[in-house]
């Protein structure tokens, strides 16, 4: 791991205390150069918390945050300088119209004002919005203001980007759209990106490296691959009826832990997950046990591990989301 | 010190172009101080002379109108920051390099041009009842930095309620806190006729000396005492408002 000063972002110990909540609790960091670095955790686990921390915009209770070998808390404004930021509420403003808000923020960030027009005509085609540039934000789609808020974050060309949950409340299109700009900025340009997610496909696609962080630690990294190696075998899901008899589960999981090449079973309300070597030869006699226990299986899967998975082991529980990506997409490109 | 001044520019300019592009909520800004300066003449102009002794009460009202224009004016900023903070622009503003002072002096300094604009219209629409100004045109232009910087100063009671509370409604009530100030002021008769409690609060109101002197152009001329106290109050108020919102500044971006 690089060391934490060298690192493009580092963290160490950073602690951050709200009254009766103790939101993020010892996380050590270190972030390589051109890497996008995934941190996927639920709502309310620490994650925006984080950045803000590295980002300048919170002070950390206890512990230190490193940018680009820069002290966060010693050097705020040259840290500012060198990071772009989209947070999860895309911070626009409705009256200006979305060549202004970044020529806007480029000026703010301290590009010339010989260079702004083509910076702000760049950014608008890299985004798709050259054709909305001169209306009004307030007109824009939730798409089209998340895209205008990344392009915003990249107006200073910074060499390390953070994005809050970038894709959150987006259709496919626009979602598919955010990952394949954050693909060529860290393919073309080396940009390294630092984003939150809750999203594991978006995780399992995007980052180099994952961090998944729960009640405010980290309780797993390493590169998805990684991650999901270390769950060692296939995943048999069984669902069970509703209500089913405690005993009856117990008994059930008594008896799988008896089998062959068996590497965990856990319960959740309504499923017995078990991890196996080897799940489909294993399907038949797991499905016998089951029935054999007096529990009545209603549906069986046979999956992969995936990086749900690496966080069900990790935290006991699987990630939920909040915010549902909606599965239909038309009319979200369309102008409210 | 360019990045504070490239800052401050930028910033100003799109708080101007905020009140451009939403005319709608300036309206009531020009319409109630015209409606109570017609109101209030209305009603007491005739008796004016012989129980206060002034023969021009519309003079005497136009530095009420304008004082009351620039309040509502100036407790926009209040709330266009409350905005800010709940959009999340605010934050956006916040990641930016430049110093977070020019967050505040952004706003005021765009108060002060939106101040000046309606002070111009209000001094322009009531030239045709008042009689004219007893200083002559530069006396407009007196009345009108006097106005101008008035608005700066009165826009930091909105800009630090603002950022304390992040709360829209807690802002716009710093528009309120200027009844007391205007009703403790003598804006409807000169104070010599207040009871001395009235005439003590008077003497301590910064709006008190803003009237007499912007009065003094409109009904006697260059009388310079009234003119620096008039001054003096205004650049006393921003003091303590600007010291109040850069503290307020400092403490939620802490």
């Amino acid at each position: 791991m690089t060391a934490v000063r060298d690192a493009a972002i580092g963290a160490e110990g950073l602690v951050r205390d709200f009254p009766a909540v103790r939101a993020v609790d010892g996380i050590d960091l270190a972030v390589e150069r051109g890497q996008v670095f995934g941190f996927l955790g639920a709502n309310g686990s620490g994650k925006t918390t984080t950045i803000r921390m590295l980002t300048t915009l919170l002070r950390p209770t206890a512990g230190r945050a490193y940018v680009d070998g820069l002290d966060v808390q010693r050097e705020p404004s040259e840290v500012r300088r060198r990071i772009g930021v989209a947070l999860q509420e895309a911070g626009l403003d409705d009256l200006q119209t979305g060549r202004e808000l970044l020529a806007l923020q480029g000026r703010l960030h301290g590009v010339r004002r010989g260079e702004i027009d083509a910076r702000v005509d760049e950014l608008l085609a890299i985004v798709d919005l050259e054709d909305a540039a001169d209306r009004r934000i307030g007109t824009y789609s939730g798409g089209m203001q998340r895209r205008l808020d990344l392009a915003s974050a990249l107006v200073h060309r910074p060499a390390i980007v953070f994005l809050d949950e970038p894709t959150t409340g987006l259709d496919p299109i626009s979602r598919d759209a955010v990952w394949r700009y954050v693909e060529q900025l860290n393919r073309d340009d080396g940009v390294t990106f630092f984003l939150t997610t809750q999203y594991l496909e978006e995780a399992d696609r995007l980052a180099d490296e994952v961090a998944i962080i729960d009640a405010g630690r980290i309780v797993a990294q390493g590169s998805p691959a990684d991650l999901k190696a270390t769950i060692g075998a296939d995943v048999v899901t069984i669902h069970v009826d509703a209500g089913a008899d405690g005993t009856a589960v117990a008994r059930a999981v008594l008896r799988i832990e008896e089998l062959d090449g068996l590497e965990e079973v856990r319960t959740l309300d309504e499923a017995i997950v078990v991890y196996i070597a080897d799940g489909s030869r294993a399907i038949a006699r797991l499905v016998t046990v089951v029935q054999d226990a007096g529990l009545d299986v209603r549906e069986v899967t046979l999956a992969q591990p995936t990086l749900d998975d690496v966080f069900l082991r990790a935290t006991g529980r699987h990630l939920e989301v909040d915010a549902e990506v909606p599965t239909t997409g038309a009319g979200e490109e369309e102008s409210r | 010190m360019t990045a504070l001044v490239i800052g401050t520019y930028q910033l100003a300019w799109r708080a101007v172009r905020e009140t451009i592009r939403q005319p709608g909520v300036e309206v009531g800004n020009l319409f109630i101080p015209l409606f109570f300066f017609f109101v209030t003449v209305g009603a007491i102009s005739n008796i004016a002379a012989p129980a206060l002794g002034i023969e021009n009460y519309e003079a005497f009202q136009l530095p009420v109108a304008v004082t009351q224009g620039v309040a509502g004016a100036a407790a926009i900023s209040g709330v266009a920051i409350v905005k800010d903070i709940e959009s999340g622009y605010f934050d956006k503003l916040l990641l930016t390099p430049m110093p977070r002072l020019a967050i505040v002096l952004g706003r005021l300094i765009a108060d002060g041009i939106r101040c000046m604009a309606f002070t111009s219209i209000i001094v322009a629409a009531l030239s045709f009842f008042t009689a004219g100004m007893a200083a002559g045109p530069l006396g407009y232009v007196v009345v009108i930095a006097l106005a101008r910087l008035f608005g700066v100063a009165y826009s930091g009671i909105g800009v630090t309620i603002g950022l304390r509370t992040g709360n829209a409604q807690a802002a716009q009530a710093g528009f309120l806190i200027f009844f007391p100030l205007l009703f403790l002021s003598p804006a409807f008769a000169p104070k010599e006729f207040f009871d001395p409690w009235m005439e003590f609060l008077a003497s301590v109101n910064p709006v008190t000396y803003l009237l007499e002197g912007m009065r003094t152009l409109a009904l006697d001329g260059w009388e310079w005492d009234n003119l620096a106290g008039a001054f003096a109050s205004v650049f006393g108020l921003g003091a303590v408002t600007a010291t109040l919102a850069l503290w307020a500044l400092r403490t939620r971006t802490a």
